[in-house]
């Protein structure tokens, strides 16, 4: 029994010291040449399909984490030393604004970087458009349909107290959409009107998701009756099947760039470099119409099919990314101390 | 470290009258340098420390806003009504199974239907609970009620107890069924009425659990992010949340890192009290001097009856939530297109293969390395005297007291650079959930062992024993229960939890939940639904296989008593 018991010490503490041995930890070393380690901001169910049209063009065999806009950018700060990833795939122009401020972004200006137009790329080479989303109203129709009213056609329109407790939206702590829906009343109303504005908005607020997508469930599924969202949620979910309208604003909107970027020390360099090259040229476009992946490419020269990204009717609002992005957190966090705690 | 025993003054050093005993701490000390300290610190320096300087400027930002207080006091709210509730459930549910005369395979079911809240992700719950209660919800719509708002307080709280109340029930029913029924028949026998019986033995001897278990159940509350996310809305703030959206919205570390070291003050403070009160007295009941085992008396039929309607009730509610999912994951669009299809489930195998089997890897290390652990730690800290003990309890809970977004993003910053390089490995991602959950473990071991005499041990001591073969021959038999309540609360979560490694997921190594909370996002309900099917199947059958081999190896020990997971498990 002595060596039982001797064994059994002996295990206990193999287990223990195991866990500290956890420490020295074998480094997974990702293999070099044809990988590409990126974090998506653009939803996995697009990411997915887009990359694997990329692995096919080139070769590199690319894996991902879908984060949102403001995880990936906190991360991409805290692994500033060792970072985990090459790149950096969709999520709002000034997410990479900020993360240039963080020294995140390394410069890359992609072959092809001339044809696609300047205010969908940096001034400084750091990131590369590549897709465009204006944002947009989504609605409900039974709920308009009972209530007996139009989908929403203006801002104003929201204030109505038949929507008393029934938007949702996205709360601009978390979510790119909702600092979009703050730009765009900015722009239309100046800022401090806009804040006024949101403080009446407030009382028709029922829920403010966490995520830019959040809401458009329940308006579909009639827990809630409207909401403001970016076009490629909107339509998404409409594809789905839900009875909902998608209607604009007549005082305008404005839209975010969806963005690319080459991580400053990116292992994998080379790839990455590969990865901008190919989403700036009309390839990237091509797979996002043919999949119904409803971004407006960035590079003019790509044929859009869908009428609902048709822009012609829609007033849109121009607002600089670098503008976005020394406004944001000034922006949110006043929308924190007068609209949410009101 | 001070090797000195303070119990017996007169011995020597601890290396060589207890060379087990020492090692053990050594072990153990040296990981929780790494593992606890280490983030802890360099989160610290993050915190106080701007540009190379001690600063209280983030404290005091943080504490200028009257939305934080807010946040303050509800947490403190939420956890304090949390904890009550879910250990009032917790305890009647562990009565329903121990002490009514129930037939077995409804105590079966009662059991199986408890564990569904807890091996499903919180954020799941929480959407079906939208679903059913929030505006237009399906049960409203039903039941006739207008006016009625799940988000704020209301609907975190029902919410969390729900999610929460199971693991009261694990710890209590452990401690239940630890009892000697021998003390229920010189009670009746003496002529107390089965009232007196239940008030005066049954409840003061689980009082160890109960205090276990509001204690553990305040700190998940304290703890949990994702409820109040999706349920709190903004008129209902609390500190996680506020420090998560913080650090993942406003991408201010130093901000988040400040409010959250303002849930440490209630999380010290209840973990003092329960140590105060439940410190001095002996609630010692497996004492070696038993006679035969008799079978616990029943309850008195009023309240078995009470037990037995808020038993029905809750579990007709949590069935009905999990319908909701069942369902959404077969029709093809929730709500709009109700026609069968599996066509969620091949998307599920098809894109989650790699996140399913990433995840029982993952958790199946965490549960063996995080029991071992537990045991030895909950042992010393219990039984054992030595220098610091009281630290030394304390630090091993420290993971499980802070968020786990705090705790998430310091194992970044801590494990991102040399010497300790661990960013994007499985080790991260195992010692994340070995350092925060091995928690239940650790305080069911010690609850076990108030319970239990230590003469038993000091008879196998004096009898010529080394302290490692009383441990390994006396104790563990013992707290096999105990052991296996903990074993299985933390492969459950390491199967569901995702507050602090959806900061840790890389591109290697991903999870389920993270998977789910994903198609949460992109509108994929019927997606989410699919996984979080998978994942509760998995965790059932993984379960039930535990559970089977813990029956074979543990016969040996157990034959005269059944241990309750036998009964309430899958």
């Amino acid at each position: 029994m002595k060596n039982v018991q001797k064994v059994l010490v002996l295990l206990i503490l193999i287990a223990l010291c195991s866990t500290v041995l956890f420490a020295q930890g074998v480094q997974e070393k990702p293999k070099a040449g044809g990988t590409l380690n990126v974090y998506s901001i653009m939803p996995e169910k697009y990411a997915t399909k887009i990359f694997e049209e990329f692995t096919k063009d080139t070769g590199i065999k690319v894996n991902f984490v879908r984060l949102s806009s403001g995880e990936a950018l906190a991360r991409l700060i805290a692994e500033k030393a060792n970072p985990q990833v090459d790149a950096l795939w969709g999520g709002p122009a000034d997410t990479y604004e900020a993360g240039v401020l963080e020294g995140v972004f390394d410069v890359y200006s992609p072959s092809e970087a001339e044809k696609v137009p300047a205010q969908f790329r940096s001034k400084d080479g750091y990131w590369t458009g590549i897709g465009i989303i204006p944002l947009t109203f989504l609605s409900n129709a039974k709920y308009l349909k009972d209530k007996g009213l139009n989908p929403p056609a203006s801002w104003t329109d929201l204030l109505d107290p038949a929507y008393r407790n029934s938007l949702q939206m996205a709360d601009a702590r978390t979510s790119g959409t909702a600092t979009e829906r703050i730009y765009s009343l900015v722009k239309v109303y100046g800022e401090d009107e806009a804040y006024a504005y949101q403080k009446k908005l407030h009382q028709n607020v029922q829920l403010y998701t966490k995520g830019g997508a959040g809401g458009a469930m329940p308006i579909a599924t009639g827990q809630a009756a409207s909401g403001v969202f970016y076009i490629v949620d909107a339509l998404d979910i409409q594809q789905q099947g839900y009875d909902l309208v998608i209607s604009y604003p007549k005082e305008g909107v404005t839209y975010g760039v969806e963005a690319s970027g080459i991580i400053k020390g990116a292992k994998n360099k080379a790839a990455a470099q590969a990865l901008m090259d190919w989403a700036s040229s009309k390839r990237l476009g091509e797979v996002m119409v043919a999949n119904l992946i409803n971004y407006i490419p960035t590079r003019p020269d790509v044929t859009v099919t869908n009428p609902s990204l048709d822009m012609s009717q829609v007033k849109l609002l121009e607002a600089d990314s670098t503008w976005k992005g020394e406004n944001r957190t000034r922006f949110v966090e006043r929308w924190i101390a007068e609209v949410i705690q009101q | 470290m001070h090797e000195t025993n303070a119990f017996r003054p007169t011995r020597k050093s601890l290396m060589k009258t207890d060379p087990a005993l020492f090692s053990a701490l050594v072990a153990v000390w040296l990981s929780f340098a790494i593992f606890i300290f280490l983030p802890v610190i360099r989160l610290l320096i993050t915190t106080f420390y701007v540009d190379g300087t001690f600063s209280l400027a983030n404290m005091r930002k943080v504490l200028g806003t009257s939305y934080n207080i807010k946040a303050l006091y509800g947490s403190l709210i939420l956890a304090t009504s949390v904890s009550i509730a879910g250990t009032f459930l917790g305890y009647i549910f562990a009565l329903a199974v121990t002490r009514t005369a129930l037939p077995r395979p409804l105590k079966v079911l009662l059991g199986a239907v408890t564990i569904l809240p807890l091996i499903s992700p919180p954020f799941t719950s929480s959407i079906s609970l939208t679903l059913a209660l929030g505006p237009n919800g399906m049960l409203l719509k039903a039941l006739g009620i207008g006016d009625f708002s799940i988000y704020g307080f209301l609907g975190t709280w029902i919410s969390e107890t729900l999610t929460y109340f199971p693991v009261a029930f694990m710890v209590i029913s452990a401690i239940l069924n630890t009892m000697s029924a021998t003390l229920d028949d010189a009670a009746l026998s003496l002529g107390a009425s089965r009232w007196r019986m239940f008030t005066t033995i049954t409840i003061p001897l689980s009082l160890p659990g109960i205090g276990n278990s509001i204690l553990l159940l305040f700190g998940a509350s304290l703890a949990d992010f994702a409820t109040p996310l999706i349920l709190g809305g903004h008129t209902f703030p609390v500190l996680p949340t506020e420090a998560y959206l913080m650090i993942t919205g406003m991408f201010d570390l130093r901000g988040g890192a400040t409010l959250s070291f303002l849930l440490l003050v209630p999380a010290l403070l209840v973990f003092f009290l329960q140590r105060m009160l439940l410190g001095k007295k002996s609630f010692v009941s497996v004492t070696g001097k038993n006679g035969a085992r008799t079978e616990f008396a029943k309850l008195p039929t009023a309240l078995s009856v009470f037990i037995c309607a808020v038993c029905l009730f809750i579990v007709v509610f949590i069935l009905y939530l999990y319908a909701i999912i069942l369902w959404g994951s077969f029709v093809k669009v929730w709500s709009v297109n109700n026609t069968f299809t599996l066509e969620h489930y091949a998307y599920v195998f098809k894109h989650g293969q790699k996140a399913i089997s990433d995840t029982l890897l993952i958790a199946f290390l965490s549960t063996v390395i995080g029991s071992v652990l537990a045991v030895v730690i909950g042992y010393v800290a219990q039984r054992k005297q030595f220098f610091g003990k009281r630290f030394f309890e304390f630090t091993s809970m420290l993971n499980y007291a802070l968020p786990g977004t705090v705790v998430g993003i310091a194992y970044i910053i801590a494990f991102n650079q040399k010497p300790i390089l661990l960013t994007g490995t499985l080790s991260i991602l195992v010692a994340a959930y070995v350092f925060r959950y091995y928690a239940t473990g650790i305080r069911s071991v010690i609850a076990s062992l108030e319970q239990i005499d230590p003469a038993l041990e000091e008879a196998s001591m004096s009898l010529g024993a080394s302290s490692v073969r009383t441990f390994t021959h006396v104790t563990i038999p013992l707290i096999i229960p105990a052991v296996l309540a903990g074993m299985r609360y933390l492969f459950i979560h390491c199967m569901t939890a995702i507050s602090a490694t959806i900061f840790l997921v890389s591109v290697r190594w991903t999870l389920l939940t993270t998977r789910i909370l994903e198609s949460m996002t992109e509108l994929q309900f019927s997606q989410a639904s699919a996984f979080s099917m998978v994942l509760i199947v998995i965790v059932f059958l993984a379960d039930a296989l535990m559970l089977y081999l813990l029956k074979v190896t543990t016969s040996k020990f157990h034959k005269p008593q059944e241990i309750s997971y036998e009964k309430v498990g899958a």
